[in-house]
């Protein structure tokens, strides 16, 4: 209180507190929502989203500096409601009741007002009227820095239009602080993308200075629309994702495991269709994909999550890009189970871009005086063939293969003895087929019934044994080897509730930990497995582990290493010549085995091919 | 530099420097040993900068000088000539050092003996002198105990200090990895009551074995706080000591274990051995179960079976089962020398005590694993 009076009372009058005009409280505002000609774009086009456009052009120049000009078809509005729009927290997107109630993209009713407050914004609509189908007359306004210009009548076929010139000419700080225009058009563009995946039906063009950057049809497919944005070969290496769990609803597209990329940046989260950004995805995805991919890769996914609004938390940051659940476990838990699932039921689905290089190359072999080969192997006419490349067999297929096999009275003498004899005809119709023969003492070649299918030998079993440890590792309690000295960790106090909160779980990984006073736990045993580790260390990771992803992952991480290093030396090395019967068992057990469609890595364990392709490289077909 | 020495004299030195020169080096004149003519013949050093050895041995010198060559190199001819035969090594300041012994001659490249490094001197605060076997027990028995993971580096050596138990000072030796430790005592020799607490690195322990296997009542030891030196019969072996504080382990060693288990321990670390095999690899997890005067080892693997054995021993507590890491309960067995081997228990969760019949000199404490 002193120190307030002293202040009040100081001489200089500067110092007094004061309100600050309208003007540079949407400046301030602005600051929030707009920080970069991206966040303009991102809430001019939510706002032509909400309006229920079936069409929305961006057009930008100098990476959106000069101008940002977003076109919809939407419903537009009335004259009443233009100059009514440009004041802050006016919105028809919410009455205000029930902030928390949110279906629409926006709510705050501060995104136009602040993109005015710092650029020279004209905004023109024409509101259509509802049956009748006639359109109002349409009208436009002018704001420059703020200041709200005369309503003026003008021609403008439907919907809305929203021009920004010069953005954060009022605020020359901000100016300063962009990047170049190459990065902005860059985020611009991001943007963009990530609200068209969110909205497939809705057709997008992105303009830069009269250069086309991006477009997509309106009435698109979500899964053609995400091959559209995250590449073709996405479309032909994605799992669909279905899961529902307590009113939430998972959908979406996840990639093959063999289908991996060297950044995250291809992960994308739409909460009730708001892309966000959400380390809970990181996390989840991490869990879920943990076994399949080789260390820095990352599988590429578009996850669609619904939920009652209720249930979220999208008033966390002005831009609205982080979201908060109210139940973070549940969905997680719904997530990485999904994905898991996906992942089991694709087990034996290697990416199709592997079969497509590996043909490329059969292709590109040297073919003599032979008529020039014209089709290329990478051509989309191919692509189009082997889109079912490795679609999974279904009972009916196998069914069927085997009748047609033996109606076409197959015989097989490859093997003389009469076991493997019976063996074979047993497996005429199964997935992986018959063991024809082994290559270079390192690759199982067998015939389907509409094609061959090439297996890896070494990373097959290494997959293989690497399961079943992992299986015992899952079964029973990891055994914990107690400690002389029971080790404290000091921590920060947040993280230490966090790992001694965790105890029962980590207890069944082998580690006893518990909590000691504020801010430290005390180690009593380790997992046995694990030798003598670094446990400092080992508890550091713990604890970023629990509160990133909310799980235990590096423990867990630690542990399949160990099976996983065992299972390098415990199984079948290239070089080494298996019987028939052996090939035979390996197959089959391939076939019984989740996930022994990748190695421990991230490789294919096996390739097929259909009769169809070799017909193909033949020129046959 | 012209001096002939007789082989076999010179293959103990060889072996015993190569011992610390490291097989690979950034720096090259660590991979060699210093020759030098000395008044009883010959000086041989080697040197890893952490460790020094030097020893002296018998040799006619004709033309004094010093020479640098590489150490496994050296040691490697000299232990395919044959037996009994007369080394001359010459080197005439041309860069070179011929050995040559009967008719074999070999022309080894030196480098500068000027470069070789030489540890920094320093005053030792405290000297004695101790019986070789003696030292040799206390090391020996506690090495298995010493820990290899590097960040708690304190406890990669032997904690060599003079401690007071029931009222008399000893020496001590003491060893752990966080899941085991040995406590070896030997009475403390004459002018060792000021000997400063130092931690000997592994590879120090590992060297001095070699200088040990010569019996003499005369080992001589020289600690400071910061070096440790051993001599014995011409060898002086200096090394650095690790410099960390090794935790009080005191704490850790039960005093009120009375389950009392009295067993021979060779059929016990055979047994353990045995059972052992079908264990997994990783964990190698043995299950103890104690009833009257019989003890069941078993194991349990999911994956590939089962093992138990069944021995007859002497134990009259309470029924009692706990586990054990295999490799823990057979290398202490291996300690174990004439005696029976008594283990004293207190409850499935807490330290284990093992020692040799009622001799509390060498006592073990092992962590068992929860199964």
């Amino acid at each position: 209180m002193t120190a307030l009076k002293h202040k009040t009372e100081a001489p200089d009058d500067s110092l007094s507190i004061r309100r600050l005009p309208e003007a540079a409280i949407n400046r301030i505002a602005a600051g929030e929502v707009v920080e970069r000609p991206a966040a303009a774009v991102k809430e001019l086009v939510e706002n032509a989203l909400d309006a229920g456009a079936r069409q929305i052009d961006v057009t930008i120049a100098d990476g959106g500096r000069s101008l940002i000009r977003v076109a919809d078809d939407g419903r537009g509005m009335t004259s009443d409601e233009l100059p009514l729009a440009l004041e802050r927290h006016a919105t028809s997107k919410t009455d205000g009741e029930d902030l928390l109630d949110i279906h629409s993209f926006g709510f705050r009713g501060e995104a136009l007002p602040s993109i005015a407050a710092v650029s020279r914004l004209t905004l023109a609509s024409r509101r259509l009227h509802g049956s009748s189908g006639l359109a109002a007359q349409a009208w436009e306004i002018t704001v420059s820095g703020g200041a709200i210009g005369e309503l003026r009548p003008t021609a403008l076929g439907s919907g809305t239009v929203v021009e920004a010139r010069d953005l954060f000419f009022a605020t020359p700080a901000r100016l300063k602080f962009l990047k170049s225009d190459r990065a902005e058009t860059q985020a611009v563009s991001e943007v963009l993308k990530r609200l068209a995946m969110a909205a497939p039906e809705v057709g997008f063009t992105l303009v830069d200075s009269g250069r086309t950057l991006f477009r997509a049809p309106a009435g698109d497919h979500r899964l053609a629309r995400l091959a559209r944005i995250m590449g073709r070969e996405f479309e032909d290496n994605a799992l669909p994702i279905e899961a529902e769990r307590e009113g939430l609803r998972l959908t979406g597209f996840a990639g093959l495991p063999t289908y991996h990329r060297g950044a995250a940046s291809h992960q994308f989260l739409f909460v009730n269709n708001r892309p966000v950004r959400d380390k809970l995805l990181v996390g989840a995805v991490r869990g879920a994909y943990s076994d399949f991919l080789p260390k820095e890769r990352h599988p590429a996914l578009a996850l669609y999550l619904d939920l009652d609004p209720q249930r979220v938390d999208v008033n966390v940051h002005p831009a609205k890009t982080e979201v908060r659940f109210r139940d973070a476990g549940l969905v997680r838990g719904l997530i990485i189970g999904a994905l898991k699932h996906a992942l089991a039921e694709a087990g034996h689905r290697a990416s199709t871009t592997v079969g497509l290089g590996a043909l490329g190359r059969f292709a590109s072999a040297p073919r003599g005086d032979a008529p020039a080969y014209r089709g290329r192997p990478t051509a989309p006419g191919l692509q189009e063939q082997l889109r079912a490349f490795q679609a999974p067999f279904s009972a009916q297929d196998q069914d069927g293969a085997q009748e047609a096999l033996l109606n076409e009275g197959w015989s097989t003498r490859e093997f003389d003895d009469p076991a493997s004899h019976e063996l074979e005809t047993q497996a005429v119709g199964l997935p992986l087929g018959v063991p024809r023969a082994q290559i270079h003492e390192t690759y199982i070649v067998s015939q389907t019934a509409d094609g061959i299918v090439v297996v890896d030998q070494h990373a097959a079993h290494e997959r293989l044994v690497y399961e079943r440890l992992k299986r015992g590792l899952a079964s029973a309690d990891a055994p914990a080897q107690a400690l002389l000295t029971p080790e404290i960790v000091e921590l920060d106090p947040v993280d230490a509730e966090r790992i001694a909160a965790a105890s029962a779980e980590l207890a069944r990984l082998g580690l006893e930990v518990e909590g000691f006073g504020v801010g430290a736990v005390c180690v009593r045993a380790t997992p046995a497995t694990l030798g003598t580790p670094d446990v400092a260390q080992m508890i550091r990771d713990l604890a970023d582990d629990l509160s990133e992803l909310g799980a235990a992952h590096s423990l867990e991480a630690r542990l399949e290493a160990v099976c996983s290093s065992m299972a390098c030396h415990g199984s079948v090395r290239a070089g080494r010549r298996l019987s028939a019967a052996e090939m035979h068992a390996l197959l089959r057990e391939m076939e019984a085995t989740p996930h022994s469609g990748q190695c421990n890595h991230g490789r294919p364990t096996y390739v097929t091919l259909k009769l169809a392709d070799l017909e193909k490289l033949f020129e046959r077909a | 530099m012209q001096v002939l020495v007789e082989r076999s004299a010179l293959l103990k030195a060889t072996s015993h420097a190569q011992g610390v020169v490291e097989r690979r080096n950034t720096i090259p004149i660590l991979s060699n040993l210093l020759i030098e003519t000395a008044e009883s013949g010959l000086s041989l050093k080697a040197t890893d900068l952490d460790i020094e050895i030097i020893e002296s041995l018998p040799a006619q010198v004709a033309r004094e000088g010093a020479v640098t060559v590489s150490a496994h190199m050296l040691h490697e001819i000299v232990r395919k000539l044959p037996d009994g035969a007369e080394v001359s090594l010459v080197a005439d300041g041309d860069g070179s050092l011929t050995v040559s012994a009967g008719r074999s001659r070999f022309a080894l490249q030196t480098l500068p003996k000027e470069d070789f490094p030489v540890m920094a001197s320093s005053e030792f605060d405290c000297t004695f002198q101790a019986n070789a076997a003696t030292v040799r027990r206390l090391f020996d028995k506690a090495k298995f105990a010493i820990s290899t993971e590097e960040t708690r580096y304190y406890l990669n050596g032997v904690y060599f200090h003079v401690a007071e138990a029931n009222g008399a000072k000893t020496m001590r030796a003491v060893a752990t990895d966080g899941h085991r430790l040995a406590q070896i005592e030997a009475p403390l020799p004459e002018g060792a009551a000021g000997m400063a607490d130092v931690i000997v690195p592994r590879k120090t322990v590992g060297e001095l074995r070699k200088l040990l296997e010569v019996d003499s009542d005369a080992v001589e030891i020289s600690v400071s706080e910061t070096k440790i030196r051993f001599s014995n019969q011409g060898v002086t072996l200096t090394s650095k000591v690790i410099d960390g504080s090794f935790p009080d382990y005191s704490r850790v060693i039960p005093a009120n274990n009375t389950m009392k288990l009295e067993l021979d321990a060779d059929r016990f670390a055979n047994a353990v051995d045995r059972v052992a095999t079908v264990s997994s690899e990783r964990t190698r997890a043995v299950k103890m179960s104690l009833d009257a005067d019989r003890l069941v080892l078993s194991v349990n693997s999911p994956d590939s079976g089962s093992a138990t054995e069944e021995l007859e021993v002497a134990y009259s507590a309470d029924p009692i089962e706990i586990g054990f890491n295999s490799k823990y309960l057979i290398e202490i067995a291996q300690q174990i020398d004439d005696q029976n081997a008594i283990f004293l228990f207190s409850d499935p969760g807490s330290p284990t005590l093992v020692r040799e019949g009622e001799d509390a000199s060498a006592i073990y404490v092992v962590m068992p694993m929860r199964v």
